[in-house]
């Protein structure tokens, strides 16, 4: 394995495969962590297939003894983890609030906020006591503006961004640094499935840059954020939307 | 890989502190420089110091309050490299006053400066970039900006102004692929701080930041060759905050 370690969650999905991808060019071996078994082993194999050592764990960040017992089994082989990637999420169930039943709700913030924790948690013990490590974690337009019948999600992704300032500031005496990056509108297959390619392209047209993201816009923000070049820079959330929210 | 290569940047303020850092950083990168401070002797030594370490460069002295000096600016780097890619916005003053005592003379100085001297530069180069349909455009504005100064409500004032102003200007551009973009240090091992805080002071303030560090002017260097490069060709409009965690927004 590579002398750093990325774990990225999600890494299988759309922007996931991007972000590995990326980390994988800046000499992170790779940890894909995914729901999904068949997008992940075949994440794994894009990447060993341009030479770059990487392992796939199927896991459901909302079981903690799951999500306890993997990260003991990737440290058990690697020893540290430099950089943890909280990528995985979604929107899940979208409904009016008189709608939403709590199981769903609960799920959404489970997946999305209660994921997050878990993973962070199960690093930085670790990471405090080797007095380095990076986290980025993931928040969304949606966690500033708000989003008709996503009120779990837009909850969660607000939540990120408190969480993860607060454990910012918990982990900067130790050298350690947790980040947030919020997207929009983002080209991958699955979001890019639900429309036409003309609604697609008035959907850019929206956004002041006048496209939607390319997953590779998300994975540069975080290669930055996972490199040395963004050594004092913590508990902060960088925008990656072509000019659609401003904080 | 560098990744500035072929692209021409102008740095005001970029004789000292903060703005020479960034200067030889997109200079380390591969950019042609134009080292602009109001200081002509002290643009002449980064230059130097660039074309040293085999890069390439261009002093100037420019007053970035002046509208003439700075339209001079910008004409002298078309001439001399026939093209710019990037503007940083660094040039700035902090002088201190209370505002029962601040004079109209220090206020003007100050937003003419600090603010006004960002709209001079930028719409000196916006033309250029607009030609060519690609720019980069980055500001530094400060944590004073969100927390206020005593003693420097000027100062506070001009550099929340920077960020309104960018706002504004990312949303004009957007449709021609140009951004603009912020970045924000906290307080940082240059003269600046020096000018209203003693040693003891400085100090104190380092262990109240989260990372127990101040910063140093190479920690915006990473941002700003970031936000200059095409890895951020998609980031617009924000204010990325550089400041080991001391405000986070």
């Amino acid at each position: 394995m590579a002398d750093k370690i990325a774990i990225v969650t999600g890494g299988a999905g759309g922007i996931g495969r991007a972000v590995v991808t990326r980390l994988a060019r800046a000499g992170f071996g790779m940890f894909v962590l995914d729901k999904n078994e068949r997008a992940g082993q075949e994440t794994v194999e894009l990447l060993r297939q341009q030479n770059h050592a990487a392992e796939f764990f199927r896991v459901d960040l909302q079981y903690k003894t799951e999500v306890q017992d993997l990260f003991e089994t990737i440290y058990a082989k690697t020893k540290r983890i430099d950089a943890l990637v909280n990528l995985a999420g979604g929107t899940l169930h979208k409904h009016p609030i008189q709608d939403f039943s709590l199981s769903d709700w609960c799920e959404v913030i489970d997946v999305n906020l209660k994921g997050t924790f878990l993973c962070c948690q199960a690093v930085i013990k670790p990471m405090k006591m080797r007095k380095e490590g990076i986290i980025i974690n993931t928040s969304s337009n949606f966690g500033i503006t708000g989003s008709a019948g996503r009120t779990a999600y837009a909850a969660a992704k607000a939540a990120i961004i408190a969480f993860t300032k607060s454990l910012a500031l918990e982990a900067a005496p130790f050298g350690v640094r947790a980040n947030a990056i919020a997207s929009g509108l983002t080209a991958t297959a699955r979001v890019m499935t639900g429309h036409t390619e003309t609604e697609w392209r008035e959907m850019g047209k929206q956004i002041p840059m006048g496209r939607s993201a390319d997953p590779k816009d998300i994975a540069e923000a975080i290669n930055f954020l996972a490199s040395d070049e963004s050594a004092y820079i913590t508990g902060q959330l960088i925008h990656v939307n072509g000019g659609m929210v401003f904080t | 890989m560098k990744r500035l290569e072929q692209r021409i940047a102008i740095v005001t303020g970029a004789g000292q502190g903060i703005g020479r850092a960034i200067a030889l950083g997109l200079a380390r990168e591969g950019a042609g420089v134009v080292i602009a401070d109001v200081n002509e002797e002290s643009a002449n030594t980064v230059r130097k110091e660039i074309e040293a370490a085999g890069g390439k460069a261009f002093s100037i002295r420019a007053d970035v309050s002046n509208e003439n000096s700075i339209e001079a600016m910008v004409d002298k780097t078309l001439e001399a490299f026939r093209r710019v890619d990037i503007l940083v916005n660094n040039a700035g003053i902090f002088p201190t006053s209370s505002v029962e005592e601040m004079s109209e003379a220090d206020w003007d100085r100050v937003i003419g400066t600090n603010l006004i001297g960002t709209f001079l530069c930028t719409r000196a180069v916006v033309p250029t970039f607009l030609k060519q349909g690609s720019g980069r455009i980055i500001s530094l504005t400060s944590g004073r900006a969100f927390q206020g100064a005593k003693n420097g409500a000027h100062y506070a004032a001009s550099k929340a102004g920077i960020i309104g102003f960018s706002k504004s200007l990312a949303l004009e551009l957007a449709p021609h692929g140009i951004t603009v973009n912020v970045i924000c240090p906290g307080i940082t091992d240059t003269a600046q701080p020096r000018g209203h805080q003693t040693e003891e002071q400085i100090y104190a303030q380092a262990q109240r930041i989260p990372l127990g560090r101040i910063g140093q002017p190479e920690d915006l260097v990473g941002p700003a060759i970031f936000l200059a490069s095409d890895a951020a060709a998609f980031i617009t409009g924000q204010t990325i905050l550089v400041n080991g965690g001391s405000i986070m927004w």
